[in-house]
Order: structure tokens, then sequence, then C-alpha cells
């Protein structure tokens, strides 16, 4: 564990002189602004209600698209989970959604829908099909485990789906959800910069490259970065938390 | 229940062939075969989960007993048992629980009981799940000497009491002399023999049951000494 911590210390001084040497070597605040800038630039955003603001907006955006895709995904991974037919008809489109490219759809959802739920709608597209395939490989598993032991003992669809496939399923679904909600958190603010949402992350962020203020808009990028790390370790721990429950 | 030249093929593979038995009421029959015979598919059969050629006649609701306990790993024994139960039987627990020796484990998860105490629970289970008649497959061939014999003599005390009809599958002699009153030896999917097992229950574990030795000349020879399925072997 020590050991481990030591590596990824030892990652993260290296990121960092690797970019105090690009710094030096390109020597333009314009094009890579210095470390201490940054963070500079980060000590006022923490201090600037409307980065709360637009962090709020930001980060309930990604919960409401994680959301949607928690209660499609799971949904629809029960159902296919249980009849075959309904896999196959649910393949094809998952198929299509997992390749739609999602900066050539939020211009469209532009057109449809307003900036601020554009990102919503274009996070759940990715989101969704990541998190089916997720749910339905967990549940696959568990099926190979415990269908025989529903099927013997007659047990009813619902309390088979609800009471012994999902509740199984948990822990290896949340293991992965970490992953999904911090891809979902960087979708979620690529949509914004594209729709330039207002009071958003990616909007602050789309301000920041129009005013050429480098080292906020790197600022903002790091944050970003930091709160997909976060989610994906408190999911990563509530996991664990679930198996360590179970044993 | 009565099989009438029941068979089974998955594709061009024949896994049961031309079997005819009958199994008898309040007795307990063992299938015994080696891996491959078609022991389990013909308990799949008997329980409806598997489609089938030939007839069934007087098939009833079945409960299972499984080589591994197979417990829900998220609920405690009490709830493991309540999960296939319906209400108005759930009254049944709490006795039974004392009668297979785990009075005071209800509110334990399986994976903090021992491995005997899991495949107790699951007999609880197959006991108290409503059945005509209960299906074992080869429920004691992962465990040690001492807790097989244990759990042998578990069931047959709760047959005692109950006088259920019991197909069980096994690919061990002894086990089968053990817990049956007929053995039905399977081989590559046809019926070998169907043997009579002498004697009341419970039986002396440490004692080789005379049927013990036409039983492994069916297995090893493919020589039966009674009976119908031993006719069509010759």
């Amino acid at each position: 564990m020590k050991k481990n911590i030591l590596f990824s210390a030892l990652a993260l001084a290296i990121l960092w002189l690797t970019w105090m040497l690009l710094y030096f070597l390109i020597g333009n605040d314009y094009v890579l602004p210095s470390f201490w800038e940054t963070v500079a630039a980060m000590g006022r955003l923490f201090t600037d209600v409307s980065f709360w603001r637009a962090f709020g907006n930001t980060f309930l955006r990604t919960l409401e698209a994680f959301a949607l895709a928690v209660v499609l995904g799971s949904l629809l991974a029960a159902l296919a989970c249980v009849s075959d037919g309904l896999r196959a008809f649910f393949a094809p489109i998952v198929s299509v959604l997992r390749t739609v490219p999602t900066m050539a759809i939020i211009l469209l959802l532009l057109l449809w829908t307003s900036h601020a739920v554009a990102p919503v709608i274009v996070s759940l597209l990715v989101l969704f099909p990541a998190f089916y395939a997720a749910m339905l490989a967990a549940l696959d598993e568990v099926r190979a485990e415990y269908g025989l032991v529903a099927r013997a003992f007659r047990v009813s669809r619902g309390k088979k789906i609800f009471g012994l496939y999902f509740p199984l399923a948990a822990p290896s679904v949340l293991g992965q959800t970490g992953p999904i909600l911090s891809m979902g958190l960087k979708i979620t603010v690529s949509g914004e910069v594209l729709a330039q949402t207002y009071r958003s992350l990616g909007g602050m962020m789309q301000d920041a490259q129009l005013s050429l203020e480098i080292p906020r808009l790197l600022a903002l990028t790091i944050l970003v970065i930091v709160l997909g790390f976060v989610l994906e370790g408190l999911f990563a721990l509530l996991g664990k938390l679930v198996v360590r429950w179970r044993a | 229940m009565r099989l009438k030249d029941v068979g089974k093929t998955y594709g061009d593979r024949t896994v049961l062939s031309h079997i005819d038995l009958e199994f008898e009421e309040g007795k307990i029959t063992a299938v015994l075969g080696e891996s491959g015979a078609g022991k389990t598919t013909l308990l799949n059969i008997l329980s409806g989960m598997t489609s089938h050629d030939g007839t069934v006649e007087g098939r009833g609701t079945s409960s299972y007993l499984f080589q591994q306990a197979k417990l829900l790993p998220h609920l405690t024994v009490e709830q493991n048992l309540a999960f296939v139960l319906k209400k108005e039987d759930r009254g049944k627990i709490s006795p039974m629980l004392e009668r297979v020796g785990l009075r005071g484990k209800e509110t334990r998860l399986p994976g903090t009981l021992s491995g005997g105490e899991c495949q107790r629970v699951a007999i609880a289970r197959a006991f108290l799940f409503p059945h005509d008649v209960l299906l074992m497959d080869e429920p004691f061939s992962s465990l040690d000497l001492a807790l097989k014999r244990s759990l042998i003599e578990l069931v047959v005390s709760l047959w005692k009491e109950r006088h259920e009809t019991i197909v069980f599958v096994t690919h061990d002699v002894h086990e089968a002399a053990l817990l049956s009153h007929r053995a039905i030896v399977l081989k590559g999917g046809r019926m070998l023999g169907n043997f009579p097992v002498d004697g009341d229950l419970p039986r002396n574990f440490f004692e080789a049951h005379p049927v013990e030795r036409s039983l492994v000349a069916a297995l090893t020879e493919g020589i039966g000494e009674s009976d119908e399925g031993a006719d069509r072997a010759r």
C-alpha cells in the first residue's frame, strides 16, 4: 500500500517536472502558463462565487445524465437479462448509441433543445451504453451462478430481478460506476464548452479561452480532472465497502 | 412418478435415451453414474426445467438440493429460507433451523458460516420448499468424510419424519447404498441397472452394503443384475 502511494507520488512529481521543463522550453505564458500562476488562478477560483455556482450546475447536469443512464441502463439490462429476444432487440440500438459522434450530435441537440439541456443529453448518450454494458455483464454473471436456484425454487420474475439479480450485481457495477460517472463529467463539460452553456464549468472554460486567461483555463481543467478522480475513488470505496459488508 | 421412453438430445449428442422408470412414492432413489452419464439431465427433466422426448407421468412440484449450497450471499440464513417461501410458510423456518442444528444462526450471513453449516441451510431450504419430490444433485460429493456422514444422517432423519419421495444423483456407490431404497445405474445416457437396496434407514456408515458389489459391477463392467433396465443392457 505504502509502495503504491510512493509510485503515485512519483508519477505526480514527474508530471510536475515535465510541466516545469516544458514551461522553460516554450517560454510563452499564452501557450503554457507557469505552474505557480495556475495555482494562483485556482486559488482565485475558489473564492469566486460564480465558480461555485458553475461547479454546482455542471455537477448537477452530470448527476442528471448519470441518474437517467442508471435508471434506463438498469431497466433495459434487466429486461435483456431475462429475455433473449429483448437482448437481441436492444443490441443494435446500444451499438448505434455507442458509436454516435458526440460532438456532432451536440450541434443537432443545440438546434432541438437549450444550451443547458444539450450537455445532459449528450452525456446520457455516452453514459447509457456504458452503464447498460456494465449492468448486463454483472447480471449475466449472477444469472450463471444463481439462475438455476431461481428456477428450481420458482422465484417470481420481479423477486428474481429485484431480490436476487440487482443486489448481487451491485458490487461489480459499483466498481465500474466511478469511471463511468467520471467520464460523464468530462462529456458534460465538453458539451458545455461546445454549447457555451451559461454558468457552467464548460462555459467558464470557453470564456477563459476567449479572453486568453490561460492559467484560469488550465486551473479549471485540472479541477475537472481532480473531481473525476474523487468521484472514481468514492465509488471504488463504496464498492469495497459493499463487498466487505457481504463477506 | 413414471418415466416412459424418456430421452434427451442436444443437437447430435444424445444425453439420455429410452429411460423407462418408476419412482416409488415415499422412497429414496439413487441415480448412480459417472460424469456425463446423464444424471443431472435426468434430475432437470424430473424438475421440469429441461425439455425432453417421451413422457413423464405424475410429475409434481419439486424442490432442489444442489452440490454447492448456493445460498444468496446478501441474505441472512433466515432470509435465505424466507426468499423461496410464501408468507404463510415462513412460520416453519424457525423449527426447521432448530431441526438442522442452526438455532441461533438465523441472522448470520452465509459468508460467516462454515461449508457444513451452509449445506445445512441448503438442506433446510430444500425440505421447507413445498414439494412432491425432492431432487438432490450430488449434495455430499464435495464434503469431507465426517461432514458427509453427519449430513447423510441429517437427510435420513428428516426423511424418516416425513417419508418424502427423494431422487438423488451421485457417483459414489457407498453413498447410494447408504441412502436409498433403489439405485439406478446410468452409463452413456442409458439405464444399465435398477437395483433394490434392502434394509431400513438409517444404515451403518462404516459397513459396505451387499448391493455395492452389484453397483460397482454395473458401473465398471456394464453388468446389471435386475429389472428391465439391466435386461435392456444385456
